[in-house]
């Protein structure tokens, strides 16, 4: 009885902290969204979308049109270099290497690179490709992004498709289907779902990221959307606009910032619903 | 009768596991073979041996020789692509695959290259028709075939089975997860069958291996005990053990 009762009391303490501890995180959360969404909400205004950056002192003028462009640029050329290579790379986890050791280790490695502070990721682009090429390039922070997501892309792909249980394969396979159509007519088409998720909860991951940026592709005030130069960036741009002392940058940036953070904020609840909807049948 | 397929002396490993031990066994054509015994005796062992199956796997071995054709089947210069061609199976779970109940049928059939539309249609009712499901799924034959219940996934597995016209059908407890009515369907089904294919059946239900086949192979401990008749093993077997499994009283 008085282990019981030691066990309860146990529980007690652990369920209270741990409740306290999501208490203060989703309070912080809501702060912030909150702080986004009134201060953002009152400098919204269509220039921020149809105009490029102007010099604070112009009343009225100045948006961050190249900077929303830029960074789309970014995204999807990381995009275009991560999640085939995810996939590919998930999948030869998943099936072909699924028996070898060296594959286990990747495995636990991708699992530790999602974690991997994206500031470091950013440095070590600047080092491969900023220094050897004499400046800040769109390519260097497309790359960046791209080492971000591939190894969260990595992981899901390879964890979706080994939830399809193998009798499935194998009844392809007694039809005398060779492996690799049986991975791309019956594992992807079953995992599908499950990849398309982690490719966007990855791409939501790196959307609104700065600090791999910072070294990599940097920021312009111009309307230049060539990988081979600086390129315009949104987040970049907030963060250079929050610290300046304008006013006026200073609103475009919370209301760059709203914008984000609903984009962001979208792709990640179509994510979920997904998830959702999976779980569901 | 005549012999499709003749396993000759055949021993198979799981890496250190010996799993059969030295089974040699004739499988009639156009009839029906089960393989009955107690669990863990090597029944599906024996079956995927057939299909190459275990090939999928590291590690596994066989030794000694299936024969078919004049061909042991289980030779190194064998395409195991067309052996499975020939060798249909059906599973214990059914397992359609994440498509529309049409391209789960047109499977086997697209593989093998046949894209003209109005052929895969054809071909598709015909094995839906023989597979007996045809009547409840042909007004929906563009919805998710994961949509069908049990027995009705079962005979649309068959179905996709012999819409590629194979010569063997490896049937794995086909009817254990079925309920009875479903899993008497599949049961007269792979009677009519037999017209065409050669069938190979596992089974733990007795009543089942008496009522539909030909032929019934008791195994135990990966050797094969006896080899008869279905109405000598089940009536007049020779040995005691044989008796003993298939009247209850072991196993
Ligand atoms: N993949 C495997 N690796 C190693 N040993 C295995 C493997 N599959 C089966 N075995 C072993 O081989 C023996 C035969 O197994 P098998 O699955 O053929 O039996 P079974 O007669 O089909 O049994 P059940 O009636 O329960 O399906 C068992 O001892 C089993 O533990
Ligand atoms: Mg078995």
């Amino acid at each position: 009885m008085n282990n019981l009762k030691r066990r309860k009391a146990a529980n007690f303490i652990a369920m209270t902290l741990a409740s306290l501890c999501a208490a203060v995180g989703l309070a912080l959360l809501f702060i912030i969204l909150y702080d986004v969404l009134v201060e953002g909400l009152g400098s919204l205004k269509p220039r921020l979308f149809t105009q490029d950056p102007a010099p604070p002192n112009i009343a009225g003028a100045g948006g961050l049109r190249s900077a929303f462009l830029g960074q789309g640029l970014l995204t999807l050329a990381a995009s275009i270099i991560g999640v085939p290579l995810g996939i590919l790379g998930g999948t030869f986890l998943a099936e072909y290497g699924r028996h070898l050791r060296i594959c286990r280790f990747i495995s636990t490695l991708s699992d530790m690179a999602v974690s991997i502070p994206s500031i470091v990721i950013g440095t070590f682009a600047y080092a491969i490709l900023v220094k050897p090429m004499g400046g800040f390039n769109g390519w260097a922070g497309a790359v960046a992004l791209a080492i971000i997501i591939l190894p969260i892309i990595v992981r899901t792909t390879e964890e979706m498709m080994s939830m399809v249980p193998w009798a499935l394969r194998e009844a392809a396979f007694a039809l005398g289907a060779p492996y690799h159509k049986v991975i791309t007519g019956i594992v992807w088409r079953a995992s599908m779902s499950g990849i398309f998720t982690g490719v966007l909860l990855a791409i939501a991951r790196v959307a609104g990221e700065t600090a791999p940026l910072l070294f990599t592709s940097f920021n312009s005030n111009f309307f230049q959307l060539n990988m081979s130069r600086a390129v315009p960036s949104l987040t970049v741009s907030i963060y250079q606009y929050a610290a300046s002392p304008y006013e006026s940058w200073v609103g475009l940036a919370w209301a760059a910032a709203f914008v984000v953070t609903i984009l962001v904020l979208i792709l990640n609840i179509i994510g979920r619903i997904i998830v959702k909807m999976r779980k569901r049948d | 009768m005549e012999d499709l397929l003749s396993v000759n002396k055949l021993d198979f490993f799981y890496g250190q596991n010996h799993a059969l031990k030295d089974v040699t066994l004739p499988i009639k054509k156009n009839k029906i073979t089960s393989l009955i015994g107690p669990s863990g005796c090597g029944k599906t062992t024996l079956l995927r041996c057939f299909n190459r199956m275990h090939d999928l796997y590291p590690n596994n071995r066989y030794q000694g020789e299936i024969m078919m054709e004049g061909e042991n089947i289980l030779g190194d210069r064998v395409d195991v692509i067309k052996l499975r061609n020939s060798m249909g199976m059906v599973f214990q779970k059914p397992t359609p695959f994440p498509m529309s109940v049409f391209d789960n049928v047109a499977y086997g059939l697209r593989l093998k290259s046949i894209r003209n539309m109005s052929v895969l249609k054809e071909k598709v009712e015909k094995a839906l028709r023989q597979a007996a499901v045809w009547e409840e799924v042909k007004d929906r034959l563009n919805q998710n075939a994961q949509g069908l219940s049990g027995g009705q996934q079962q005979r649309l597995v068959i179905a996709r089975t012999l819409a590629v016209e194979p010569q063997v059908i490896l049937f794995d407890e086909s009817t254990s997860a079925l309920d009875p009515i479903s899993s008497k369907k599949i049961e007269e089904l792979m009677v009519e069958l037999k017209e065409d294919v050669t069938i190979i059946a596992v089974t733990h239900n007795m009543q089942q291996a008496a009522r539909i086949s030909d032929y019934t192979a008791l195994m135990y401990i990966g050797s094969l005990v006896e080899y008869d008749d279905t109405a000598t093993i089940f009536t007049n077997p020779k040995h005691k053990m044989t008796e003993e499994y298939v009247t209850g009283r072991f196993g």
